[in-house]
């Protein structure tokens, strides 16, 4: 073990306590910031305000939850955008990425131009596209409200009401709107997920694509035998990744649609922002941050399974 | 006469590769592109059924290039100059998003970037250079710690924010609290890139240094450190574009509105303009452009410190 602060002592262990220092104010910061937030949520999700303070009250609060009819309702939401979001941007980050894959001589050109919508807050990439659809004056709006183009009388996405649910209560087929906000969040991840996937695909050695070709593998066959199984690992960390972002991002919710019309667009994490700070039930809210917060760590094991497999140390 | 060859197949290939990157890039880029082009009109060509793409059209022609009707209305609306003597611009600047909420932006994103490549690089050094009990647990806690959701904490920091204020705390303002807030939030993956930083730059190095005689400070502050500066730069944009970006958290934790950062402003300005389509875009151009203009000068930097973080975390 080399270690340039170290002494040795007698015993003939390395003792230093500089790494302690050095980590020290980052571990209180994250205590601070993250850990007592998280555990002060747990409390107070089976705690109610009564006017003389709070009051334990059990698991009250997941029971009232859990009969709002709106819940049921927005897991329906989110278990659609996240499918959409998550499917839509995995399938165009891969067809870019192996745009980019073919050696093209302007590709960090290509690169540059397609990063710019990441840089692009997401409050304020909700707002471009409110721009473009809203109701009447939005430039889309003029496609989308034409009777001729979108048969019998258009649509206007952002006032438009759900279809008629095709299975029970699931709301599907969804909004307009809840289609549009998942095209927008699919714009604004894109290029995210395009530059993963290419940092992934340029370590599937290029011979074995040559020899996969001389035996007579062709284009999709090379795609689905050779590089998609090599770049397994990195596609499940996308689709976490991604599902991670879609579950928690909510600016866009509030700048494209705000939940509306109606509840359509009314997914979890916008949901406890409602319920927290609308309705002022912050025991309610702690309930649902919570089932978001287990699902979310689920998602993380698993990416730290997958990633731990790649790291040999 | 001569004919000139047919295009070879690989030539063919490689055109419409570019082509096709072309589509791509033209729909990533359309949606900033008419937002540019509504920040521009006049109130009367925004309110126009249908809409048209461009204020050209006059009486007898559908697009005359000379007759096009621009108009700097809608930056005039957010930037709402006075004229005044004592400016140097000849003008004072008197709208509130420029203003009151963007310094706040600039304070809180230049300040928590500071302190989280200070604090990161600590911490990234320690564990990169180090090996002692509990290194491999911190650092997957810490990983870990990325899992919890962002609004799960808001409601455990909402509350800290309400004790906080009422306690007699000397200097403590809002503005410290959002910063440590952001530090929390950034931290976590920052201490990853840093670690990775680290790593690669080779230890033989900084025993060679110490072999020649170099003090284990100088070889701190001469290998080490000047090695790991475009991590560290690339640690400090990640954390400026994403403090710069962040709405949620700055438009609850804050409840002063003078404290308040630039996308609560320009949310503000969604609700103040429901019609001025122009004014919400300008708004939109202004808060957007000076991060776009970032990235572009130090895509590569970026493009360094996403790769590691995400290979990592």
């Amino acid at each position: 073990m080399r270690n340039i602060f170290a002494r040795r002592s007698e015993k003939g262990r390395t003792q230093t306590t500089l790494p302690f220092w050095l980590i020290l104010p980052t571990v209180l910061v994250l205590l601070a910031i993250q850990v007592y937030p998280a555990f002060y949520t747990i409390w107070l999700s089976v705690q109610e305000r009564e006017p003389s303070g709070w009051t334990y009250v059990g698991l009250k609060n997941f029971e009232r939850l859990f009969n709002m009819s709106v819940f049921g309702e927005s897991i329906g939401h989110t278990i659609i955008f996240l499918v959409g979001y998550a499917g839509l941007t995995l399938i165009l980050g891969f067809t870019i990425a192996l745009l980019l894959n073919r050696n093209v001589r302007l590709s960090g050109f290509y690169i540059t131009l397609l990063f710019i919508p990441w840089i692009v807050a997401d409050i304020i990439a909700g707002m471009i596209f409110r721009l473009l659809v809203f109701p009447d004056y939005g430039l889309l709006s003029g496609i989308l409200q034409n009777p001729s183009i979108i048969p019998p009388d258009g649509v206007s996405v952002l006032t438009a009401v759900r279809p008629q649910p095709w299975f029970g209560d699931f709301p599907f087929p969804p909004s307009p709107a809840l289609i549009f906000l998942i095209l927008a969040s699919v714009w604004r991840a894109l290029p995210f997920v395009t530059l993963l996937l290419l940092a992934a695909m340029q370590t599937v050695p290029g011979e074995i694509i040559e020899s996969s070709r001389i035996d007579g593998a062709r284009g999709w066959q090379i795609v689905r035998y050779i590089m998609i199984p090599l770049m397994l690992p990195t596609l499940v960390v996308a689709v976490f990744s991604l599902t991670l972002s879609g579950m928690n991002g909510v600016g866009m919710v509030f700048s494209l649609t705000g939940g509306g019309p109606g509840t359509s667009t009314e997914v979890l994490s916008y949901l406890l922002f409602t319920i927290g700070w609308n309705q002022l039930q912050f025991g309610r809210a702690a309930a649902l941050a919570l089932l978001i917060a287990v699902v979310n760590w689920l998602l993380i094991t698993g990416t730290l399974r997958i990633t731990r497999v790649n790291e040999t140390e | 006469m001569r004919f000139s060859p047919p295009m070879s197949r690989k030539n063919w290939n490689n055109f419409l590769t570019n082509a096709a990157l072309i589509v791509v890039v033209f729909f990533a880029l359309l949606p900033i592109v008419t937002t540019i082009i509504v920040s521009f009109k006049q109130q009367q060509d925004i309110t126009r059924k249908p809409p048209t793409l461009f204020p050209c059209d006059t009486a007898v022609q559908a697009f005359d290039p000379t007759a096009c009707r621009w108009s700097v209305e809608g930056y005039e609306r957010v930037i709402a100059p006075k004229p005044s003597e004592s400016s140097p611009l000849g003008f004072a600047v008197t709208g509130n998003l420029l203003r009151r909420y963007l310094p706040n932006t600039l304070l809180y994103a230049t300040v928590s970037a500071l302190f989280v490549v200070l604090f990161a690089s600590f911490a990234g050094y320690a564990f990169s250079r180090y090996r002692f009990r509990g290194h491999t647990v911190l650092m997957t806690a810490i990983l870990a710690i990325t899992g919890i959701p962002l609004l799960t904490n808001l409601l455990g920091l909402y509350q800290m924010g309400v004790t906080l204020r009422k306690l007699p705390i000397p200097f403590y303002d809002d503005r410290i609290f959002i910063i440590l807030v952001y530090m929390g939030f950034y931290l976590p993956l920052s201490v990853w890139i840093a670690k990775g930083f680290f790593d690669a730059i080779p230890r033989e190095l900084e025993d060679a240094a110490l072999i020649d005689g170099c003090s284990q400070i100088g070889v701190l502050t001469r290998i080490t450190m000047p090695l790991a500066l475009p991590g560290m730069l690339a640690i400090f944009l990640l954390t400026f574009v994403n403090v710069w970006n962040e709405f949620i958290a700055g438009y609850l934790l804050i409840p002063k509105n003078e404290l308040k950062p630039a996308m609560f402003g320009l949310y503000e300005f969604l609700g103040q303009n429901i019609i001025n389509l122009q004014v919400i875009a300008a708004a939109c151009i202004i808060i957007a452009i000076p991060m776009v203009i970032l990235f572009l000068f130090t895509r590569r930097t970026f493009f360094r410190a996403m790769v590691e973080g995400a290979v990592k975390g």
